[in-house]
C-alpha cells in the first residue's frame, strides 16, 4: 500500500506540473517570446530548482480542511490512496479537455471525498473548506483580472504615441515587452515549483512516517525530493499543450504588452499571497490575469464561452474529484482485492484517455500557431488591412470599382513589408 | 474569516504589479523615443535602461521572495 500510494503521488506530481505549465508559459508562447520548446524546457529547469529550493513539509496533508491531528482523525494510507486517485483523474479529464484547473483543489476534493466515504462527514472542517477552497477561487481570478485589466490599460496608455500634429501612430517598440515576459514567467514557474513540489513531497513524508520507516517530525527525505522534484520536472517538460492553447488563444488573443501585464499580475499576486497569507490557486490567478489583460486590450474580444467552461470546471473540481475519491475510499474499505481493482480501474481510465488524446494530438507543434515570421506579418497584416481598405476606399470614390479592387492585393503586400520592417 | 489578509493580498498584487508595468511601459516608451531621429537619443536610452533595471530589482525582489533560504 505505502509503495502504491508513492508511486500514485508521483504520478500526480506529475499531472501537475503538465497541467500547470500552461499558467507560466502560455502567453509567452503565445506573443512568440519564447519558442514553444524552449518555454516548456525553461520551466522544467525552473520547476525542477524551485523543488529542490524549498522542502520544508507541511504538517497536515489537506492543510486543515479535513481534521486532522491528536484532536481529528487519522488520515491513513487508504484514504490519501484514494483521495489522489480522484485527484489525478479529474486532472486528466481536464487536461483532455484543455481546462486550467487548479490541481490542489483536485487533490482536496479527491481528499475531501475519501474522508467523507471512509471516516465520516464529521471529518471534514467546514470553516477551512470555505476558506482555503471556496472563497479564493471567487477572489483569485477576481483580484488578477482587476488587476491585469488596470496593468494592460497602463500598459498600452503609457506606449501609445501619436504625433500631435499629423495624428498618425509613432513607432511603439511594443515588441520590447517580449523580453519582459520572459523574466516574468520565469518568476511564475520557479514559485510553481517552490509550492506544489512540496505538496506531493509532503504527502510521500507523511506517508512513510504513517508506516512507520520514518520518525516523526523528520524532513522529507533526499530521494523523496529528488523524485518529486523530477516527476514535476517531467511534467512541466511534457506540457500540457491542450490547456496552453486555451490560455494562450482559447480566451483571447494575446499581444506581447498584454502578455505581459498579464505575467506581471500572476507573478505579484502568486508572491503577495504566499507571503501575505492568503493562499490562491496559481492556475486560478493565471486565467483570470488572461481574461482581464484581454478586456484591458482595446480591439479585442474575451471568448466568454471558454471563460464559463472553465468557471463550470472549477465548479465540478471539488465534486467531481471527490466522487472519484469517495469510490475509490469505498473500494478500498473492503480489503485488497478492492486496492486492487482500484488500481486496475484508475490505470485503465488514465491509459484510455491517453489514447483518447491521441487522436486529436495537440503538441508544441500546433498548440498555438505563432512562429517567428508568421507572428510578425500577422501583426502586420491587421495595420495592412486597415490601409488597404481605406486605399481601397479612395480609390473607389475616383475610379471605378473593379479598379480598386484589383489594386487592393498588392498595396496590402507592400504594406505588409514596411510595417514588418517598421516593427523590427 | 481572513478578509483583512485578502484585501492585504489584493492591495499589495496591485501596486507590486502596476508599478512593474508602469517601469517597463516607460522604458519600452522611452527606447521608441530614443529610436526616432533626434537630437539627443543617448539620454532618453539611459533612461529607459534605468527603468528596466528597477524592473529587474524587482525581479530579483521576487526571487528573494520565492527562495525560502532568504526569507528564513
Amino acid at each position: 500500500m505505502v509503495a502504491l500510494v508513492i508511486a500514485l503521488a508521483l504520478f500526480f506530481d506529475f499531472t501537475n506540473g503538465f497541467h500547470d505549465t500552461a499558467n507560466a508559459m502560455a502567453t509567452p508562447i503565445a506573443t512568440g517570446a519564447i519558442k514553444p520548446k524552449t518555454a516548456v524546457t525553461l520551466a522544467a529547469i525552473l520547476n525542477l530548482v524551485g523543488a529542490f529550493l524549498s522542502t520544508e513539509v507541511a504538517k497536515t496533508v489537506s492543510g486543515g480542511i479535513i481534521r486532522e491531528g491528536s484532536d481529528g482523525v487519522q488520515i491513513t494510507p487508504d484514504i490519501i490512496f484514494a483521495g489522489l486517485m480522484g485527484a489525478i483523474l479529474w486532472n486528466m479529464i481536464t487536461w483532455l479537455k484543455g481546462l486550467p484547473s487548479s490541481s490542489s483543489h483536485a487533490l482536496f476534493g479527491g481528499l475531501i471525498g475519501a474522508a467523507i466515504a471512509g471516516i465520516g462527514f464529521n471529518s471534514i472542517n467546514l470553516e477551512g473548506l470555505l476558506q482555503k477552497v471556496i472563497l479564493p477561487a471567487i477572489f483569485a481570478p477576481l483580484i488578477a483580472g482587476i488587476v491585469a485589466y488596470v496593468c494592460t490599460r497602463l500598459a498600452y496608455l503609457l506606449t501609445s504615441r501619436h504625433d500631435p500634429e499629423t495624428g498618425s501612430k509613432l513607432t511603439q517598440k511594443r515588441g520590447g515587452f517580449r523580453t519582459g515576459q520572459i523574466f516574468t514567467s520565469s518568476l511564475v514557474a520557479l514559485a510553481h515549483g517552490t509550492n506544489d513540489a512540496q505538496k506531493t513531497m509532503g504527502i510521500i513524508t507523511l506517508v512513510l512516517i504513517a508506516a512507520g520507516t520514518q520518525e516523526t517530525g523528520s524532513g522529507p527525505q533526499f530521494w523523496v525530493i529528488a523524485a518529486c522534484a523530477f516527476a514535476i520536472a517531467i511534467g512541466t517538460y511534457a506540457g500540457g499543450w491542450r490547456i496552453i492553447r486555451t490560455m494562450g488563444a482559447g480566451l483571447t488573443e494575446v499581444k506581447p504588452a498584454q502578455g505581459f501585464a498579464a505575467e506581471t499580475s500572476t507573478a505579484s499576486a502568486i508572491l503577495a499571497s504566499s507571503h501575505l497569507g492568503f493562499a490562491l490557486s496559481t492556475t486560478q490567478v493565471a486565467s483570470g490575469s488572461v481574461i482581464g489583460s484581454g478586456m484591458g486590450r482595446r480591439g479585442t474580444s474575451v471568448r466568454w464561452s471558454m471563460v464559463g467552461k472553465i468557471a463550470l470546471g472549477w465548479l465540478f473540481t471539488l465534486p467531481a474529484a471527490g466522487l472519484v475519491g469517495a469510490l475509490t475510499a469505498l473500494l478500498v474499505k473492503t480489503g485488497v482485492i478492492g486496492v486492487l481493482i482500484a488500481a486496475v480501474a484508475g490505470t485503465s481510465a488514465v491509459l484510455f484517455m491517453f489514447f483518447y488524446s491521441r487522436k486529436s494530438a495537440v503538441g508544441h507543434h500546433n498548440a498555438i500557431e505563432v512562429e517567428e515570421a508568421g507572428q510578425a506579418v500577422r501583426f502586420a497584416k491587421k495595420k495592412a488591412r486597415a490601409r488597404a481598405r481605406a486605399h481601397a476606399k479612395a480609390k473607389a470614390e475616383a475610379d471605378a470599382k473593379a479598379a480598386a479592387s484589383r489594386n487592393a492585393p498588392p498595396e496590402a503586400e507592400s504594406d505588409t513589408v514596411t510595417t514588418k520592417d517598421v516593427q523590427r | 474569516m481572513k478578509w483583512l489578509e485578502l484585501v492585504t493580498v489584493a492591495g499589495a498584487t496591485l501596486a507590486s504589479a502596476v508599478t512593474v508595468v508602469v517601469l517597463y511601459s516607460l522604458g519600452v516608451r522611452l527606447t521608441a523615443i530614443a529610436g526616432d531621429a533626434q537630437a539627443s537619443p543617448g539620454f532618453k536610452k539611459s533612461l529607459a535602461y534605468v527603468c528596466f533595471g528597477l524592473c529587474g530589482v524587482a525581479v530579483l525582489f521576487g526571487l528573494y521572495l520565492i527562495i525560502p533560504y532568504f526569507s528564513g
